[in-house]
């Protein structure tokens, strides 16, 4: 018999061997953490590594051209809550964050509830919606940077050519404290708008139509039916939205980086700027390593705070 | 036919014997083609403000000097802002480049660099002595040690609208700072150009802010690195600077970046500004009217002397972890003695540390073409003598380094000058600052 002839015979139909692997892919348990583990590797490389390291840095001597380090215990730390610089950064921090996460879920709500309905271009809106997300931070800030900038903003153009202010009266939105408190925090919110507005209409698709159904037979007014119905309901996703903002506005340094610099004189200052001219401009890595995770404990507790009551409130 | 069959095994040791033999292999069987690896080296250099230069270091220096010293010569080049951060993780990996040039004097990385004495002891014999400036940003008094190498520094020139100050009888511009306070007045209030003094927290404020205060015998430390801040002198400054603001300035300098007081004087919206020559020579590219009435001159006087800083200042270390460091110190040698060409392929951006390295100096920078009018970096000719370092009168060490990055003393002028604190207070938690950081790194034995 040839070769071509014991080739062309069709394969006898067998069971399949046992793969090397099998014992693991046919049991749920191993199978579930083979699949999670990339995940839980990344996130201990990527984030776990780099914190720890920063913990271990704000409790020693090390600087940016420095190898060797000494435990120093919490020197670092004291030394930071002895200098105004600090303590006017973590005020303005506390009024950014804040501030800015406020305005996130209520505009974030209003966006959700005014998306749920249908309306023409209702696509349109949406991508537009998404688009501050999509880009990267950096980019945009950088477009804010010109849309307020001194000579060539276009809001100014635009409010001069309209005859509401004079050519010698310009705002100057990064010069006065609070002008650039409030700009820092609209492009901040301009940002994060996007993500709140797509988890709380995530939130609001899941509210079975039933208890809407229910409430309407019952006769309950729009404002009724928003207060008692809709925003209980959607609480426990809204808590975690306000959880991600937040800790994302308490740790993110781009939007102030590029718009002000912690200017005017340090009024729009926040930690995560601090750090970084402290730690890699200045060469000072472990106090600046101690700015960092100086609300560390803080944001501990409030996350946990969030998710328990999230948990608590879950109804759906 | 089976016996003569190449299984996969047998296929892929033939191949990789051939590829033996006629790649690696025939460097070790012919003895006349064997030679060591070339070797690199590796550059870090920013994104020059004049792309002439790149182009004329990366294509043509580079590539010479490879050729001449069978090194291959990598030049990446980052933006300004990326330097301390790539700096940073350099040392933190203990892998780089073999020749890293920070903008600005380095010496909180004194730890992991080479001792460059040897090559300023090489060029002393071949050029003489550099400047003073070059000194005192490279050098660590209390260590005894050279930290990085200085081939050059950029002046910090004052820019100024020349019709306008012709307009109040000063066509040749201001020439102490009582008279720009005076003169700037007249012109803010005549024709509503503001002069352009920056108190925001960004460098070029940092670099005016300190010439100002030198110039009226106001320093961050005495000559010996001891924090004298807290003096009447500084108190005076900040009382002249909040003056200055008051009567010719406008809100806008609280916002600026380090491009600002370019645009703003491009924009023809400033009578008077502190910068390097990139306004001039992007005028002279964006607009050649406005270039031909923006004007130059030398540092100003202020009630104890006439000093101007350096507006960069180009430091190149070599890291201890450096494969090539060899290399690294001869291509620097290499470069300054032939500075010139630098100075060239720059347009004047870059003035040398090395006086000898550009003879030519005044002719060249009196007749350039480019300029209008052609003699208008002339006045540049004498800035080897009046451009000094940050931490005047003392050298550039780790703490005058911190005080500038986190912007304590651009916080304390503007402060005082928006009325947000008192001349007093503002000095007062500046010092607070300024002690805490001077300690901290007299402790960590870099001061």
């Amino acid at each position: 018999m040839s070769d071509l002839t014991e080739a062309a015979r069709p394969a006898a139909r067998v069971p399949a061997r046992p793969g090397r692997l099998d014992f693991l892919v046919n049991r749920r348990g191993w199978l579930g953490s083979m699949m999670i583990a990339p995940a839980v590797l990344y996130i201990l490389l990527v984030v776990g590594v780099p914190f720890f390291l920063a913990l271990y840095y704000s409790l020693t001597d090390i600087t940016a051209g420095s190898r060797t380090l000494d435990f120093v215990g919490l020197k670092n730390f004291r030394a930071i809550l002895d200098s105004p610089q600090f303590l006017t950064a973590l005020r303005n921090t506390f009024v950014f964050a804040i501030g800015s996460q406020v305005l996130v879920i209520v505009l974030a709500t209003i966006l959700a509830l005014a998306l749920m309905k249908d309306f023409p271009g209702k696509w349109f809106v949406r991508l537009l919606i998404l688009l501050p997300w999509v880009a990267p931070m950096s980019l945009g800030s950088i477009g804010w940077l010109w849309i307020l900038d001194s000579i060539y903003s276009v809001i100014n153009w635009t409010l001069q050519a309209a005859g509401l202010i004079s050519a010698d009266n310009w705002p100057m939105y990064l010069g006065k404290p609070y002008l650039a408190m409030m700009s820092v925090i609209g492009v901040h919110v301009w940002r994060l708008l996007p993500l709140a507005t797509v988890i709380l209409m995530a939130g609001l698709t899941s509210i079975p139509q039933e208890i809407h159904d229910a409430a309407q037979v019952d006769g309950a007014s729009p404002w009724r039916h928003l207060v008692q119905i809709t925003l209980p309901l959607v609480r426990p996703i809204m808590l975690v939205a306000s959880l991600f903002g937040l800790v994302f506005a308490f740790t993110d340094m781009i939007v102030i980086f590029v718009l002000t610099r912690g200017g005017p004189y340090d009024t729009t200052q926040v930690l995560s700027t601090l750090a970084f001219f402290t730690g890699i401009q200045g060469g000072d890595l472990a106090e600046g390593a101690a700015i960092a995770v100086f609300l560390f404990p803080m944001l501990l507790v409030v996350a946990f705070v969030f998710l328990r009551v999230a948990r608590r409130t879950e109804v759906v | 036919m089976d016996g003569q069959r190449v299984n996969r095994r047998q296929f892929i040791k033939a191949t990789g014997a051939g590829a033996l033999a006629t790649g690696i292999g025939a460097n070790i069987i012919v003895p006349g083609r064997a030679r060591a690896a070339k070797k690199t080296l590796k550059i870090l250099q920013w994104v020059h403000f004049v792309p002439a230069y790149d182009e004329w270091f990366n294509k043509k220096l580079a590539k010479e000097w490879g050729e001449k010293n069978d090194t291959e010569v990598i030049v990446d080049n980052i933006g300004i802002a990326g330097i301390n951060p790539r700096a940073t993780a350099e040392v933190s990996a203990q892998k780089g480049h073999d020749l890293f040039l920070f903008n600005w004097p380095p010496p909180t990385f004194e730890e992991q660099t080479v001792d460059m004495k040897d090559v300023y002891q090489e060029l002393e014999k071949k050029l003489g002595k550099p400047i003073d400036l070059c000194v005192k940003s490279t050098y660590n008094p209390k260590t005894k040690k050279y930290f990085a190498f200085s081939p050059s520094f950029t002046p910090d020139p004052v820019n100024y609208r020349q019709d306008l100050f012709s307009q109040v009888g000063m066509p040749n511009g201001p020439k102490t700072w009582d008279e720009v306070r005076t003169v700037g007045a007249k012109i803010k209030k005549d024709t509503g150009h503001p002069v352009g003094i920056g108190l925001a927290n960004e460098i070029d404020t940092a670099m005016a802010l300190r010439t100002i205060m030198y110039a009226h015998g106001a320093h961050e430390q005495d000559a010996n690195g001891n924090l004298t801040l807290n003096s009447k002198q500084t108190l005076e400054t900040i009382k002249f600077v909040t003056a200055l603001f008051k009567e010719t300035m406008t809100d806008e300098v609280f916002t600026w970046d380090a491009s600002s007081n370019n645009r703003a004087m491009i924009a023809g919206k400033l009578s008077l500004a502190l910068n390097a020559i990139s306004i001039t020579r992007t005028a002279e590219k964006q607009d050649p009217a406005i270039s031909a009435k923006i004007q130059l001159t030398k540092a100003l006087k202020g009630p104890v002397r006439a000093i101007g800083l350096e507006h960069v200042m180009d430091c190149y270390v070599v890291w201890k972890f450096a494969e090539n460091i060899e290399g690294a110190k001869k291509f620097l040698v290499d470069y300054t003695t032939n500075f010139h060409e630098a100075f060239v392929a720059g347009e004047f951006y870059d003035f040398p540390c090395w006086p000898k390295t550009v003879p030519d100096i005044t002719k060249l920078i009196s007749n350039d073409p480019k300029a209008h009018p052609p003699d208008k970096y002339k006045v540049l000719d004498d800035v080897l003598n009046w451009a000094t370092n940050v931490g005047y009168p003392g050298y550039a060490n780790a703490a005058i380094d911190e005080i500038y990055s986190t912007w304590v003393l651009n916080v304390m002028f503007a402060k005082a000058a928006s009325g947000a604190a008192s001349p007093e207070d503002a000095l007062k938690e500046a010092d607070a600052q300024c002690r805490r950081i001077f300690a901290k790194w007299k402790e960590k034995k870099m001061v």
